[in-house]
C-alpha cells in the first residue's frame, strides 16, 4: 500500500522490523488470550468458571453451541439485534454525516453553542436517564417496539463529533472547486465530503454497530416480550439467580463478537481502499 | 445521489414496520387477561412455568395469562423502571429484602388467600405485614453444610452431624486442611446473608425491634463475625486465592479439594456427577441452630385492573398442585408447601443421601434483618466492613463499629 | 487553516460575513439548508436525550424512591451530597482512574496504529486481533485480569519475583486496586484508540511525509513536525471522548472490584446506579448525575477552548 501515509519503524536496518514484529506479535498473543479462553470455556461441557484459565479443553464438544440454538430462540434473537443495529448504523450515518457537514461548513449564528449542546448529550449517565427516557416512550406508545429501541440511538454525538473532525479536514480547496462548478452545498456533500471522509464513515460503522449490538441496559428495560430479545439481554439471561452454566454462557460471547470481528476486518479494508480512491495524492 | 435515498428509505419503512408491533389490546367478551413478569423461570425453566400457566387457563376459562420473562441479575432494574412508570405487570415476582419496601409504598395489594394451610407457614407468614397477606411466597431454598465424605474418610473423622456445633465444624475444619495440598477444610462466604444468620447462631439479633438501629456490636455478634472472618487463610482460602469469585467455591469442592461448604441447596445438580462420595448436613449453629432460607414471591400490583383473577394466578402459581408436581419433576426449586407427604418424592431424588436435612434445617429459622429503610444499602455495608475484616485491613471490633455507625445513619430515617 | 472552529464559535460570535449580505431569499434558502443539515440529528438528540435530562434536571429536586410520588425538596439533594464526605472520594477515584488511563491508553493506541500503518505482514489480521478486547464483554476480561494480576499465583507477580521485585497486592490491595483497573481498561481500549488514530493517519497525505524525507528529517522529527500535527483533528477526538468516558467509567470497576477493596475503586456512575435502583434514592442519584455533568462539561469546554492552541485542521 504504497500510497497510504506509513512511517517505517524507528530503528535502523533489519534489527527495526524484527523487534517490532517480535512486539507486535507477542501483544497480539496476549490480547488474543482472554477470548481464546473463553472459546476454550465454550467447548467445556459443564464447565465452571475456574479461576485459572484453561487453555485446552477437557473433552471438547461442541454441545454448549447446541444447546444455545435449541433450547432458546436464539436464530429470532440474533436477528432481532441484526436489524437494529443495522437501522442504527444506518441512522447514525445519516445524521452524524448531515451534522458533521453543516457544524464544519455552514456557519451559523450560535453554531459553537449548538455543538457543545450536542456534546453535552454525552455527558449524562445513561443509567439516569433511563426512568425520564421509558416514561416519555410510554407516553408515546413505544415501550415494547423496535422503534422504541432504536429511537434514543438515531442520533450519536460521538458520530457526529467524529464526523465533524474529518470532515474539518477534508482540504477546502475541493469544496471551492465544486462551488466554482455550479454545485450547491447537497452536492458538495455528497461528491466532494462524503467520499473524502470515508474512513472515518468506515470508523462510524464499526463503533455504531458496535454500540448497538453490545447495548444492554436500554433494550432491556424496552424491549420486554420474548420475541423482541436481543442478544446481550439474552445472554444476561443464561445466568441464573444463584448458578451459572459457564460453557453456554461462553459459547454465547463467542456467538455475539464474531460478527462484530467480522464487520471490523470488512471495515478496515474499506478505511484502505477509501484513501486509494479519494485523490488526495 | 443515488444511495442517500435509499438509505433514508430504508430507515423510514423499517421504522414503520417496526412500530407496527405494540402491546395486545383488552379482551371485549368479559374475559380477561393478566399479565405476569418472573425471573424465576429464566435459564431453563420456561417451559416448566409454561406447564403451571396452561393448567390455570384450563381450570380458569376466560383468564389468560401473559408471561414475561427477564433475566435474574437485571429483574430489580426492570421492576423498579416499571415501578416508576405505572407500567408493572398485574403480577410479578419480588424478593423478600425487597418486600418490605415494596409493601410500605403501597405498590402491592393485599391478597385473599382461599386456603392458607397449604403454605409452610414460617414462609408465608414472611410476606405478611400486621396480619395481611401481602405477596406469595412462590419457592424456597435453604443453606446446609456440603460435606466430601471421601476427605472425612482419609482423616479418620466422622461425618458432620445435626448436633454439630461451631467448635465441632472447626476442628474438623482445621484437621482436614492441607494447604500443602492445597486442600481446604472449610468454606463459608464472607457477607451480610451468611453474617445474620450466623448472628442468630450465636444468638445475637441484628436490628433492635423497630428496625431503626443495629443491636449486633456486642460480644456475640463480635464471635459471629471472627467466625466468618477467621476462617480465610486458616481453614479456607484468601481473597487473594480467589476466594469470592464466581462459582469459586463450588469449583474447589467439585474439584476435590474442599471438604466442607456453606451453600444453597440450588448447587445439587452442580455437584451431583462428582467422583468422590458426597452428603450434607444441617448446618452448625453454636448456642442454637439456625439456618438460612431465601425465598422467592409474587405480589399483586395494587394498580392492576384485575386484582381477583391476578390474586387466583398468584395463588395458583405459588399453592397448586400442578405446580408441586412440576416443581418436583424437573428439579425446579421447592414448593413452598406444608403438606410433606407430597414432598417426599423430593427425598428419594438420589444425592445427597441426606435430603431430610433440608427440612430439619426449616425447625430453626434465621429470617434476613428488615430495616425500616435502606434495606439494601445495609446489606452492602456489612458486606464491605466483614470483608475489611476478612482482608486484615481492620480488625473484626472496628468493622463492627464502623458498619454500625453508617448503618445507623442509612436506616434511622 | 482552522476555519469555523468550535473554540471560535463559544468565545466569540461567529463571522456571519456570508448571510447577512445576501438578498432575502438566498438567506431563506440558506437557513433551510442548515436545517436541513442539522434537523435529523437536532429532533431525536432533542427528543430522547435533551427532554430526558430535563425531567432528570426536575428529579433532582426531589426525594424518589421511584414508588411512591415523588416529593419536591428544592436544592437538598445537592446540599446532602456537597456535605458527604463519600461524593469527594468517588470523584476523586474516578479522577484518578483517568489519570492514569488516558496518557497510557493514548501513546498506547499511537504507537499501534503506527506500527499497525507499516508493511508489517499479516497487519489486517494483527489488526483484527488487537480489537478484540474491545469486543470482548468485561466479565472475561475482568476474570483474565484478575489471574494475571493475582497477588500471590498471578503471572505478573511471578514474573516479576524473577528479576527479585516482590509484586504489589493488585486488585486485593486498596493501594493497588485501582493501577489494576487502569491497566486492564487501557489494554482493552488500545484497540479502540487505534482504529480511530488509523483513521485520521490515513487521512495525512503521503507526499508530504516524502517531501520531509526527501529534506533529511528522520524518523522522530517526521513522527513530530508532520505526523502528530496532522493526527491532532484525531487525537483531540480521542481525549476528548476518552475524557468524557473516563468520567462515567463503570462495567470494569463492576466487573473486576465491585467497587472495592474498602471503597478504594468506587467510581461516580456506580454510585447513580446505586442509589437510582438498589437505594431507591432517584432524586440523589439525578443531583449527582448533574454534579457529574458539570465537571464533564467543565472540562470539556476547556479543552475546546484550549484545541486552538494545538489542533490544526485541514
Amino acid at each position: 500500500m504504497a500510497d497510504t501515509a506509513q512511517m517505517r519503524p524507528a530503528a535502523p536496518g533489519l534489527l527495526g522490523p524484527v523487534v517490532l514484529h517480535v512486539v507486535i506479535i507477542a501483544g497480539a498473543i496476549a490480547m488474543f488470550f482472554p477470548f481464546l479462553w473463553t472459546i476454550v470455556t465454550s467447548l467445556t461441557p459443564g464447565a465452571g468458571l475456574s479461576v485459572t484459565p484453561a487453555l485446552v479443553p477437557e473433552n471438547p464438544s461442541l454441545e454448549a453451541y447446541w444447546r444455545l440454538f435449541a433450547e432458546r430462540p436464539f436464530g429470532r434473537i440474533i436477528l432481532n439485534s441484526l436489524g437494529l443495529a443495522i437501522a442504527t448504523t444506518l441512522a447514525q450515518l445519516l445524521t452524524s454525516a448531515t451534522a458533521a457537514y453543516a457544524f464544519s461548513r455552514l456557519p451559523f449564528r450560535g453554531r459553537g453553542v449548538v455543538f457543545a449542546i450536542y456534546l453535552a448529550t454525552m455527558m449524562i449517565p445513561l443509567q439516569v436517564l433511563i426512568v425520564p427516557l421509558f416514561v416519555e416512550l410510554k407516553t408515546l406508545g413505544l415501550i415494547n417496539t423496535y422503534l422504541g429501541a432504536l429511537l434514543p440511538t438515531f442520533a450519536s454525538a460521538f458520530g457526529i463529533f467524529l464526523l465533524r473532525q474529518a470532515v474539518n479536514q477534508v482540504p477546502r480547496e475541493l469544496d471551492e472547486a465544486a462551488t466554482l462548478d455550479g454545485a450547491g452545498h447537497f452536492r458538495i456533500f455528497w461528491q466532494v465530503i462524503l467520499p473524502n471522509i470515508r474512513p472515518a464513515l468506515a470508523t462510524l460503522t464499526v463503533f455504531a454497530f458496535m454500540g448497538s449490538w453490545n447495548s444492554f441496559l436500554w433494550p432491556l428495560v424496552v424491549l420486554r416480550a420474548p420475541e423482541l430479545q436481543t442478544l446481550p439481554v439474552a445472554l444476561a439471561g443464561l445466568q441464573g439467580q444463584y448458578t451459572t452454566e459457564w460453557d453456554i454462557v461462553m459459547a454465547g460471547s463467542v456467538v455475539s463478537v464474531l460478527p462484530m470481528l467480522a464487520l471490523y476486518v470488512f471495515a478496515q479494508k474499506y478505511v484502505v481502499q477509501g484513501v486509494a480512491n479519494s485523490g488526495l495524492k | 445521489m443515488k444511495r442517500l435515498p435509499m438509505a433514508l428509505g430504508i430507515v423510514a419503512v423499517g421504522s414503520v414496520i417496526l412500530a407496527g408491533c405494540s402491546a395486545p389490546a383488552e379482551n371485549g367478551d368479559g374475559s380477561v387477561t393478566i399479565t405476569y413478569t418472573n425471573f424465576i423461570s429464566n435459564d431453563g425453566n420456561e417451559q416448566n412455568l409454561q406447564k403451571i400457566v396452561d393448567a390455570f387457563e384450563d381450570a380458569n376459562p376466560g383468564i389468560t395469562v401473559e408471561v414475561t420473562t427477564l433475566p435474574y441479575s437485571d429483574y430489580g432494574t426492570a421492576l423498579q423502571t416499571d415501578l416508576a412508570a405505572g407500567t408493572q405487570s398485574d403480577v410479578f415476582d419480588l424478593e423478600y429484602a425487597n418486600y418490605a419496601e415494596f409493601q410500605a409504598n403501597g405498590v402491592l395489594a393485599p391478597i385473599e388467600v382461599s386456603d392458607p394451610s397449604v403454605y409452610r407457614q414460617s414462609v408465608l407468614e414472611a410476606y405478611q405485614t400486621d396480619g395481611t397477606q401481602y405477596a406469595l411466597p412462590s419457592s424456597f431454598s435453604d443453606v446446609v453444610l456440603y460435606y466430601n465424605k471421601d476427605l472425612f474418610d482419609a482423616a479418620g473423622l466422622d461425618y458432620p452431624s445435626s448436633d454439630w456445633t461451631w467448635a465441632d465444624e472447626k476442628a474438623a475444619a482445621e484437621k482436614l486442611t492441607d494447604q500443602a495440598a492445597g486442600v481446604w477444610g472449610d468454606h463459608q462466604p464472607v457477607s451480610f446473608y451468611e453474617y445474620y444468620k450466623v448472628l442468630a447462631q450465636n444468638g445475637g439479633k441484628f436490628l433492635n425491634d423497630d428496625g431503626t438501629a443495629v443491636a449486633f456490636n456486642t460480644p456475640e455478634g463480635i464471635e459471629a463475625a471472627k467466625w466468618l472472618t477467621e476462617k480465610s487463610g486458616t481453614v479456607m482460602p484468601t481473597i487473594e486465592q480467589g476466594q469470592g469469585t464466581p462459582d469459586f467455591d463450588t469449583n474447589l469442592f467439585k474439584d476435590g479439594k474442599l471438604a466442607m461448604l456453606h451453600t444453597g441447596i440450588w448447587v445439587f445438580g452442580a455437584v451431583a456427577d462428582v467422583p468422590f462420595g458426597w452428603d450434607i448436613a444441617v448446618e452448625p449453629g453454636n448456642t442454637q441452630q439456625a439456618s438460612a432460607v431465601f425465598s422467592n414471591a409474587v405480589g399483586v400490583s395494587s394498580s392492576s385492573k384485575h386484582i381477583e383473577a391476578a390474586s387466583k394466578w398468584a395463588e395458583f402459581l405459588t399453592s397448586s398442585d400442578t405446580m408441586v408436581d412440576v416443581r418436583l419433576d424437573s428439579g425446579w426449586e421447592l414448593p413452598p408447601i406444608s403438606d410433606d407427604a407430597k414432598l417426599s418424592v423430593y427425598l428419594e431424588k438420589g444425592a445427597p443421601e441426606n435430603r431430610q436435612a433440608v427440612f430439619d434445617s426449616l425447625d430453626g429459622i434465621a429470617l434476613p434483618p428488615v430495616a425500616a429503610a435502606g434495606q439494601t444499602e445495609m446489606q452492602d455495608i456489612i458486606t464491605e466492613e466483614l470483608v475489611e475484616a476478612q482482608a486484615g485491613r481492620k480488625t473484626v471490633e472496628d468493622a463492627l463499629a464502623s458498619a454500625e455507625q453508617r448503618i445507623n445513619a442509612v436506616i434511622g430515617g | 487553516m482552522s476555519v469555523g472552529t468550535l473554540g471560535a464559535g463559544l468565545t466569540t460570535p461567529p463571522a456571519p460575513a456570508r448571510t447577512e449580505r445576501r438578498p432575502r431569499r438566498s438567506r431563506i434558502r440558506y437557513t433551510l439548508t442548515v436545517l436541513a443539515f442539522l434537523l435529523p440529528s437536532a429532533i431525536p438528540l432533542t427528543a430522547f436525550v435533551l427532554a430526558p435530562m430535563v425531567s432528570a434536571a426536575w428529579v433532582s429536586l426531589t426525594k424518589w424512591n421511584l414508588l411512591a410520588p415523588p416529593v419536591f425538596v428544592g436544592l437538598d439533594n445537592y446540599a446532602k451530597l456537597l456535605s458527604d464526605p463519600k461524593t469527594g472520594a468517588i470523584f476523586l477515584h474516578t479522577l484518578y482512574y483517568i489519570v492514569g488511563y488516558l496518557p497510557l491508553v493514548y501513546f498506547g493506541g499511537l504507537a499501534l496504529a503506527l506500527a499497525l500503518n507499516t508493511r508489517l505482514k499479516g497487519r489486517s489480521i494483527l489488526r483484527g486481533v488487537y480489537f478484540l478486547p474491545v469486543v470482548t464483554s468485561w466479565i472475561v476480561v475482568a476474570l483474565v485480569w484478575r489471574w494475571l494480576l493475582n497477588p500471590s499465583t498471578g503471572v505478573v507477580n511471578t514474573a516479576l519475583s524473577w528479576v527479585g521485585i516482590d509484586g504489589p497486592g493488585w486488585w486485593a490491595d486498596p493501594a493497588w486496586a485501582m493501577p489494576s483497573i487502569i491497566i486492564a481498561s487501557a489494554w482493552k481500549d488500545l484497540g479502540f484508540v487505534m482504529v480511530i488514530l488509523l483513521a485520521g493517519l490515513q487521512a495525512i497525505d503521503p507526499e508530504l511525509l516524502d517531501a520531509a524525507r526527501v529534506d533529511g528529517a528522520g524518523w522522530w522529527r517526521r513522527l513530530f513536525s508532520v505526523v502528530l500535527p496532522l493526527l491532532s483533528p484525531s487525537t483531540f477526538f480521542v481525549v476528548v471522548i476518552s475524557l468524557i468516558n473516563g468520567f462515567q467509567v463503570f462495567d470494569q470497576v463492576y466487573a473486576m472490584t465491585g467497587g472495592g477493596p474498602g471503597g478504594s475503586t468506587q467510581v461516580v456512575v456506580q454510585q447513580i446506579y446505586d442509589l437510582t435502583f438498589r437505594y431507591g434514592a432517584a432524586g440523589e442519584a439525578s443531583a449527582l448525575s448533574w454534579l457529574l455533568f458539570a465537571v464533564v462539561l467543565g472540562v470539556t469546554v476547556v479543552q475546546i477552548v484550549g484545541q486552538k492552541r494545538w489542533v490544526t485542521y485541514g
